[in-house]
């Protein structure tokens, strides 16, 4: 009698078990958030904060790290698609829009910086959090974008300015953690990493874009055999990028940039494209949950909040500020403001980075970041979604 | 509310309104951006007016009262620069058409002032089905009797401005079949179709008062004919034409309009009859279906043609008018495009099945109403 045919008692599920559930409760969630009108981003976030150590324990940091390039992977998708509705076109038409995008972002990092360092966080996390914090959630955006298809003045600058700011986020982290490696190792390397990493990711960018065009030309990208393609050029992609140091988030977004740019063309997204990302967008709140455990939390809650309502003014600051001289009115601008709140995964995920990098550095930012990406990754959508519906910039009718 | 007296103006003298749709660069489909498109030209010096229109993807321009082609040309293409700047500035693409290729009605926005939001109450999902385009002319009558004598003798030469002008063969993202699909959108409404047949504005007066006592109507505006006396102007306005591709067409679409009124007003060639309109319809659904290739069926001698014969014969009947009016190049124009057989609706139909996407398509027909291509 071989025992091997019968199944054991108690039954051995193994490890997909739990994810499939987590998975449905994920999008269940989402779900019934959106009944009651809460984008379902927010719902995903509360999922994955309920999932992971905070509460029950599901997931943990070991998870994040082993399904990361699932995360680079859905990011490197949201960004490229943000990228090509990215149009420099517009830039070069309207340079206000450029003055809004600098202002919010000057005004965000100097005032949240002060804000830090004023109560003596020390400058090097003041900086490294200021960084941070000038970066909007592209993920949150897009999907709250396409959940209500809003389309007008504001929504169009939401997203170039998203566009804008996350690129510059990410590059001011890496010349702070160039600064840090100044302080480890002499300047040549404190100069040459950054302008490798810039420099790197607009390259790098350039073939994804060239390659992209390339396959346009053989497979129509509505085609399931179009949608493989694509798949498999932002694998490749992630695959080089890793394997350069280059960071994943930057060359995508410049690769999407300079698709529109070469073709203008519009470049919809196929429908099961959409799906794919939905799915994806699901899987990485439920694990971006996984990062956040009560202790650091509540170690990095009153930082947290001094730098969300820095950041909070800096943006709205810089919306108001330059929004009516770039076309926008006054509601309008404020709703801009507004709508540049949330932060998330990526937020989380670019302090994880510092981490990895420098272990004590990184778990005095790390807990702070927390907080904010809890918090904005929860009631940002809800903002931006408001903002979005009080300018009547939705499309799907009259919505609650 | 009683009837405004009808007032003078310069006898054929014109203008012209365009309605236009505002379409996202991203995807194409119509965005909801009038608003800051109005606030933004409020602060231009243009010739004309810029209104906005029944939802908020749409916004209406006017020239103001021109005397020629050359002017409407021009005062055209000062609006055409100003807006094609302002739309870069916001990001958004300005293009004629009568329709929007693949817009979904059910997402479309009331534009927020009192009429507007007064007729979608009326009319419902009507309202907002009436995302479509139009080019309107005006042509000043030097008096109101004169000017329903002209309105009866337009009235013949509807299918020949529905052909020239057709810009919409798509509702919905589908092929309707048709060259101006947009005429149907207005019939749907209860007060369409064409103006009773009275010859003078006394008869006129006492129709419109027989029609506010029934409680139906309140003003002119009221009516959707597809021509209308507009009595506070001193104007018979002409509202059958989809808004063109091109500025170009659209002012030599007017200067065709121009030189027809001069002969019926100084030929008066026409005996008017009741019996005239029995082909009206008819005549109008073939254009609005075939185009060029449509028949029509001449209202007296009830002779079989095709509207491009009838057009022919049309330019050779108004030729002189034409030049008198110094309009003669831009009819010539026109001509060419009949011989050949093509209009708006044929260039958007060749593009599309040769498998250009609807949203490309709308690109480019952004490309030619922004970059001032001609005719």
């Amino acid at each position: 009698m071989d025992l091997l045919i019968w199944p054991e008692w108690p039954l051995a599920l193994g490890a997909l078990f739990p994810v499939a559930i987590a998975l449905v409760a994920t999008a269940l969630v989402g779900e019934a958030g959106g009944r009651f009108g809460i984008p379902r981003v927010s719902g995903y976030a509360l999922a994955g904060l309920v999932l992971g150590p905070l509460l029950l324990g599901w997931f943990d940091a070991n998870d994040l790290a082993g399904h990361r390039l699932i995360i680079d992977f859905t990011i490197a998708l949201v960004l490229f698609e943000l990228g090509i509705r990215f149009d420099l076109r517009w830039l070069t038409a309207n340079r206000w829009i450029v003055a809004t995008s600098v202002g919010e972002m000057a005004l965000t990092f100097a005032l949240t910086f002060g804000a830090l360092w004023a109560v003596g966080t020390g400058t090097g996390i003041a900086l490294a959090v200021a960084a941070i914090a000038v970066g909007t959630s592209p993920v949150i955006l897009m999907h709250v974008t396409n959940e209500l298809r809003a389309s007008g003045q504001t929504t169009d600058r939401l997203l170039a300015l998203c566009a804008l700011n996350v690129a510059v986020s990410v590059i001011l982290l890496k010349l702070l953690v160039g600064a840090l490696h100044g302080v480890h190792s002499g300047w040549q390397l404190a100069l040459l990493h950054p302008l490798y990493l810039l420099l790197g990711s607009v390259l790098a960018g350039a073939v994804i874009a060239a390659a992209y065009l390339g396959l346009r030309k053989l497979v129509d990208p509505a085609s399931e055999q179009g949608l493989a393609a694509m798949i498999a050029l932002l694998l490749a992609a992630i695959a080089l990028l890793t394997a350069l140091r280059l960071p994943t988030a930057l060359a995508p977004l410049v690769a999407g940039a300079l698709i529109k740019w070469r073709d203008p063309r519009p470049h919809l997204w196929p429908q099961q494209f959409g799906s794919i990302g939905g799915v994806l967008v699901i899987v990485i709140f439920m694990l971006a949950g996984a990062a956040v455990s009560a202790g650091e939390l509540f170690a990095g809650a009153g930082l947290g909040i001094l730098a969300i309502v820095a950041r909070a003014a800096g943006k709205f600051g810089g919306a108001i500020a330059f929004g009516p001289p770039s076309g926008l009115d006054l509601r309008k601008s404020l709703a801009l403001g507004v709508g540049l709140l949330p932060l998330s995964v990526l937020a989380l995920l670019l302090a994880e980075d510092v981490r990895l990098l420098y272990p004590d550095f990184g778990a005095r930012l790390l807990p702070i970041v927390m907080a904010m990406t809890v918090v904005l990754g929860l009631l940002g959508p809800i903002a931006t979604r408001r903002a979005l519906i009080r300018v009547r910039e939705t499309r799907r009718g009259d919505l609650p | 509310m009683s009837l405004e007296t009808f007032a003078s103006s310069r006898a054929l003298s014109m203008g012209v309104e365009l309605e236009l749709q505002l379409v996202s660069t991203h995807d194409y489909d119509l965005v909801a951006s009038a608003e800051d498109l109005l606030r933004m030209m409020a602060r231009k010096d243009v010739p004309g007016d810029v209104k906005p229109e029944m939802t908020c993807s749409m916004i209406e321009v006017s020239t103001g009262i021109c005397n020629d082609y050359a002017c409407v040309a021009e005062e055209l293409e000062a609006l055409r620069s100003a807006l094609t700047e302002a739309a870069r500035k916001l990001n958004i693409g300005i293009c004629g058409g009568g329709t929007h290729a693949f817009q979904d009605w059910g997402e479309r926005r009331i534009f927020d002032k009192p009429r507007f939001h007064y007729l979608s109450d009326l009319y419902g999902y009507l309202a907002k089905q009436f995302t479509v385009f139009g080019q309107h002319v005006h042509i000043g009558c030097p008096g109101p009797d004169a000017a329903l004598y002209l309105l009866h003798g337009m009235s013949r030469y509807i299918p020949h401005l529905i052909a020239l002008s057709a810009s919409s063969p798509y509702v919905q993202g589908k092929d309707t079949g048709f060259q101006s699909a947009r005429l149907n959108s207005v019939f749907a409404f209860p007060l369409s179709g064409r103006a009773p047949f009275v010859e003078t504005w006394q008869d006129f007066e006492t129709y419109f008062a027989k029609m506010t006592d029934t409680g139906v109507v309140q003003s002119m505006k009221d009516f959707y004919w597809d021509i209308r006396p507009k009595p506070e102007y001193g104007t018979i306005e002409v509202r059958v034409m989809d808004t063109p591709l091109t500025i170009g067409r659209a002012a030599a679409i007017a200067a065709y309009i121009q030189a027809i009124a001069r002969y019926l007003m100084i030929e008066r060639p026409i005996r008017l009859a009741e019996d005239d309109y029995l082909v009206y319809t008819f005549n109008r659904f073939q254009a609005c279906r075939f185009g060029f290739a449509g028949t029509y069926v001449h209202p007296e001698t009830h002779e079989h043609r095709t509207v491009a014969e009838e057009i022919e014969a049309s330019f050779a009947r108004i030729e002189q008018h034409a030049i008198e009016l110094g309009c003669d190049a831009p009819l010539g124009e026109l001509l060419r495009e009949v011989r050949e057989g093509r209009n708006d609706a044929t260039w958007l139909r060749e593009r599309h099945t040769n498998g250009e996407s609807l949203p490309e398509l709308v690109m480019g027909q952004c490309v030619r109403w922004m970059g001032g291509e001609p005719m």
